[in-house]
């Protein structure tokens, strides 16, 4: 087989170097005669590290990214003594926390204390799943790839709520409870513009979704559906709950919320968790509308962190840049304002298929 | 409006024991029992709308306590102080609280640094001591921790 | 439940969700060591009882102790971030006691210096704010300038937070080469940034919605309150005590009080940022009309003022700050009492927070701009 030609594949079509490696793996261990699922299982695990291996990078670095971009808004250097540019700083933070004493707060409930950032950390793990990273580059295309998103990115709410109740602190149930309600009224809103898009492109499968959009920029659903990209990043924003809809961890109310009494690796999990959602909310967007992994010249991969990572800039000036929004008008903004724009935005996205 | 105006103008309505006159201001003393309607009085009839302070000044030498009271007019910019003399060992008034409701912090503050019961006040908790430090203002105050400094 | 001892709270138990929750005095919003009690029905204060006396230093009980020179730099340690104002209060009193005339160079700097002062503590409440209303950036906006003020005043006296610079009978020293150079500097571009800092928090829409309506300080209720400074000015009140009494070369100047209607935490967040332009005004004309001469009135080595009493007060940025002295004739006053704005401003919090969530406390706290260690002393 040709080099170059491999490497070409490995880049720019990455689904069939790996499909034939498999094919070629699952042959050679048939020879065996050992039952074929164990190879499978394997490979699985093989996934589930490189995925686990990416979440810690991408963390290190969108971290860094985040508070050097924050620097460049307020006007300070940020980050600047650990390493070169101090890129070496998120680690030496998760050394730190490493190290730190981890703390059960008295007459917590131990299970639900210790469950939460677990089961935080496992729903944004789980979501990657369905990732579209490149041409093939996806871990497991089921065909209700959007529906598995919507459904495994809900669970955090048990692990919040499960968080604010087992530290036996007001301040995190309060915190809990506010992002019980804040998580659930803006998953509606965001199940609806991604229905819109679902609509569009005619299948929840992400790699359809993605090939609905086609390589012509013209043809990215952020154009038809530009209302629901604005919309979707809003949602997505307070599902995360990132700032201006960080009330849940609000600082100047309610301390630092349900991750009060949290500290050591349990802190970093929530702060992990934090980010790889970040991640993930602005892979869906640039997924969703911006095209995914296609785009001229560069690679799959490269055009699919960069749209990721555009979005990402955008969340992070939002959250930079506005006060923080109250409780009562947050849920009066998701249900009064949003709610009606994204069903409009539905009808309107309907009639529009039915018509054209 | 001179010192001397503003004595004659409230004297009617206020039974005045005693009024001098200190680097431009009314000083007047009233008694004990005429002090909650005095200060009413000023408001409602004088228009002393803004209560600057309320203390007290221990003076051991005359065995008293002199309650503070120092009020402003902000219509026509006069100043006013009533004092009230109180039995240094068993000092008790009458609060002004729900004349101005300022007053309730300052004689909580007052109560506690000086040892006076305010009579009728709204909420006579402790407000910034602990409860072992008992009188702090008052000259003969002794504390453990508490040194005068060395006379050089 | 031994920590509530103190605190007259009860939340009911019959089907009533209320609960209590104790805020501070380790709290990021509550300002130093303001200890709040709360009483709650979801997230809806229903009643609110502060505790005080964190940072209770007995700074009355040890002015007793020292001589009148002294107790200045003690002053600069109750409201840290317009020491000045402080100083200016406390001096004035003694010139008072002493009939002492200050000349005409050191009540120009006086003016300065009390209204640099004022901008610093408005642009430090204005970040402060910013971070109760959860917007992080508006912090390190309000610091750039805040630290061109601060190098100047530094120029000046060698502090950059408790600056020890008054002096009763004038100041220390001259002001240094070059600061009005500096100060020019700081005017001409001061007011764009302030036009900047509003846009960015105070006309921001989800804090106009946050803001407006919320936390309303009634006129009455304020003067019966004893809550003096920007907080009263928003209620509609025109009392400034520059103007009312005009003391120093304030009479000269020309300047307007900073008024508003409604009361609420915006106007009072308005009122602040409309005082930094007036403040800035005022900079402009005493940098033209100051005059050449002495800093420093005659005074005696050893200050022993007559005995009597005084009260004299200023505008400071917070509000009257008001100083009480009662000499017996000696070296070391008998008694002085500090009359704090902070204080009457908290206390009012009680009257305008109950039925607000627990996030406009927080913004109605921060908007009421209160120094605890001013209200301990």
């Amino acid at each position: 087989m040709d080099f170059k030609k491999l490497l070409w594949d490995l880049f720019y079509d990455t689904g069939k170097p790996l499909s034939q490696f498999y094919a070629w793996a699952h042959n050679l261990w048939m020879q065996t005669g050992l039952p074929g699922f164990i190879l499978d299982v394997f490979f699985q695990l093989v996934i589930a590290v490189v995925i686990a291996v990416f979440i810690a990078l991408n963390a290190i670095w969108i971290i860094y990214y985040e508070r050097k971009f924050a620097a460049l808004l307020q006007i300070r250097k940020g980050p600047n003594r650990v390493g070169p540019f101090g890129l070496f700083q998120t680690v030496a933070d998760t050394v730190k926390m490493l190290l730190k004493e981890d703390i059960n707060p008295d007459k917590s409930d131990i299970l639900t204390f210790w469950a939460a950032p677990f089961i935080i950390f496992a729903a944004s793990f789980g979501v990657f799943l369905v990732i579209p990273f490149g041409n093939g580059l996806i871990a497991g295309d089921v065909n209700i790839g959007m529906l598995y998103v919507l459904a495994i990115s809900g669970l955090a709410v048990i692990g919040i709520l499960s968080a604010g109740f087992g530290s036996n602190s007001k301040y995190s149930l309060i915190g809990g409870l506010r992002s019980a309600a804040q998580v659930i009224s803006y998953e509606i809103p965001m199940v609806l513009t991604v229905l819109a898009v679902v609509m569009l492109a005619g299948s929840l499968k992400m790699s359809d979704i993605v090939a609905a959009q086609t390589g012509n920029p013209l043809k990215w659903y952020f154009i038809p559906q530009i209302v629901g990209l604005v919309l979707f990043l809003i949602a997505g924003n307070a599902e995360i709950n990132r700032g201006p809809f960080d009330l849940p961890e609000a600082e100047s109310e309610l301390v630092s919320g349900f991750i009060t009494e949290y500290s050591g690796m349990k802190f970093a999990m929530f702060f992990l968790a934090e980010y790889t959602n970040l991640f993930l909310t602005s892979a869906l967007a640039a997924t969703l509308f911006l095209g995914g992994w296609q785009g001229p010249f560069l690679p799959p991969v490269v055009w699919f962190m960069l749209k990721t990572y555009f979005i990402v800039t955008i969340l992070m000036w939002a959250r930079w840049t506005f006060p923080r929004i109250r409780v009562d008008h947050l849920m009066a903004f998701s249900w009064k304002i949003l709610l009606p724009i994204a069903l409009l935005n539905l009808l309107i996205t309907a009639f529009l298929i039915k018509v054209i | 409006m001179t010192t001397q105006e503003l004595l004659e103008k409230i004297k009617g309505k206020i039974q005045i024991v005693e009024s001098k006159e200190d680097l431009g201001v009314l000083n007047i003393t009233v008694s004990k029992s005429a002090l909650k309607n005095s200060i009413a009085s000023l408001k409602d009839d004088f228009g002393f709308d803004h209560m600057n302070f309320m203390t007290a000044i221990d003076l051991p030498a005359d065995s008293c306590i002199e309650a503070v009271y120092r009020l402003y007019s902000n219509t026509t910019k006069d100043s006013i102080v009533i004092k009230v003399k109180l039995d240094r060992k068993e000092p008790k008034t009458d609060s002004v609280a729900g004349i101005f409701r300022t007053a309730n912090w300052h004689e909580r503050e007052t109560a506690e640094m000086f040892g006076i019961e305010f009579a009728g006040h709204p909420d006579p908790r402790r407000f910034l001591l602990t409860e072992d430090i008992i009188n702090p203002l008052r000259k003969d105050f002794t504390h453990p921790d508490f040194n005068p400094m060395p006379k050089v | 439940m031994n920590n509530y001892s103190n605190i007259p709270l009860q939340a009911s138990n019959n089907g009533a969700d209320e609960y209590i929750l104790n805020m501070g005095p380790q709290h990021p919003s509550t300002h130093g060591v303001l200890r709040l009690v709360l009483k709650l029905e979801g997230e809806t204060v229903k009643d609110i009882v502060p505790d005080l006396g964190y940072v209770h230093r007995g700074l009355e009980k040890l002015f007793e102790n020292r001589a009148y020179g002294q107790i200045i730099p003690y002053l600069d340690r109750t409201d840290y971030l317009s020491a000045m104002n402080n100083e200016w209060a406390y001096v004035m009193a003694v010139e008072k006691l002493m009939a002492i005339e200050v000349p005409q160079r050191a009540e120009f700097m006086r003016v300065i210096f009390a209204e640099l002062n004022r901008i610093m503590s408005h642009l430090l409440w204005y970040s402060a704010y910013g971070m109760d209303v959860g917007a992080l950036t508006p912090l390190l906006y309000a610091f750039r300038e805040r630290e061109e003020i601060i190098d100047m005043v530094e120029a000046a006296c060698g502090g950059r937070l408790t600056h020890n610079y008054y002096r009763i009978g004038g100041f220390r020293q001259d002001l240094p080469k070059g600061f009005f150079d500096m100060l020019k500097k700081f005017i001409s571009h001061f007011n764009d940034k302030v036009d900047e800092y509003e846009a960015l928090l105070i006309n921001n829409v989800i804090f106009m919605k946050r803001a407006q309506g919320v936390g309303v300080l009634k006129k009455e209720t304020a003067i019966n309150y004893g809550v003096t400074g920007p907080n009263l000015r928003a209620s509609g009140a025109d009392i400034d005590l520059r103007k009312q009494d005009a003391y120093g070369v304030y009479g000269r100047l020309d300047f307007k009080a900073c008024l508003r209607d409604n009361g609420d935490t915006w106007d009072r967040c308005k009122a602040r940022m409309a005082e930094m332009r007036e403040s800035l005004k005022i900079l402009k004309q005493c940098m033209d009309m100051i005059p050449e001469g002495e800093v420093m009135a005659k005074v005696p080595k050893i200050i022993k003022p007559a005995a009597g009493e005084v009260y004299t007060r200023v505008e400071g940025p917070k509000g009257e700050v008001g100083v009480y002295i009662v000499s017996d004739g000696t070296e070391k006053p008998y008694r002085i009492k500090l009359r704090q704005p902070s204080f009457s401003n908290l206390s009012v919090i009680k009257e305008i927070t109950i039925g607000h969530k627990i996030a406009d406390l927080v913004a109605i706290m921060g908007s009421l701009d209160v120094i605890i260690p001013e209200i301990d002393r």
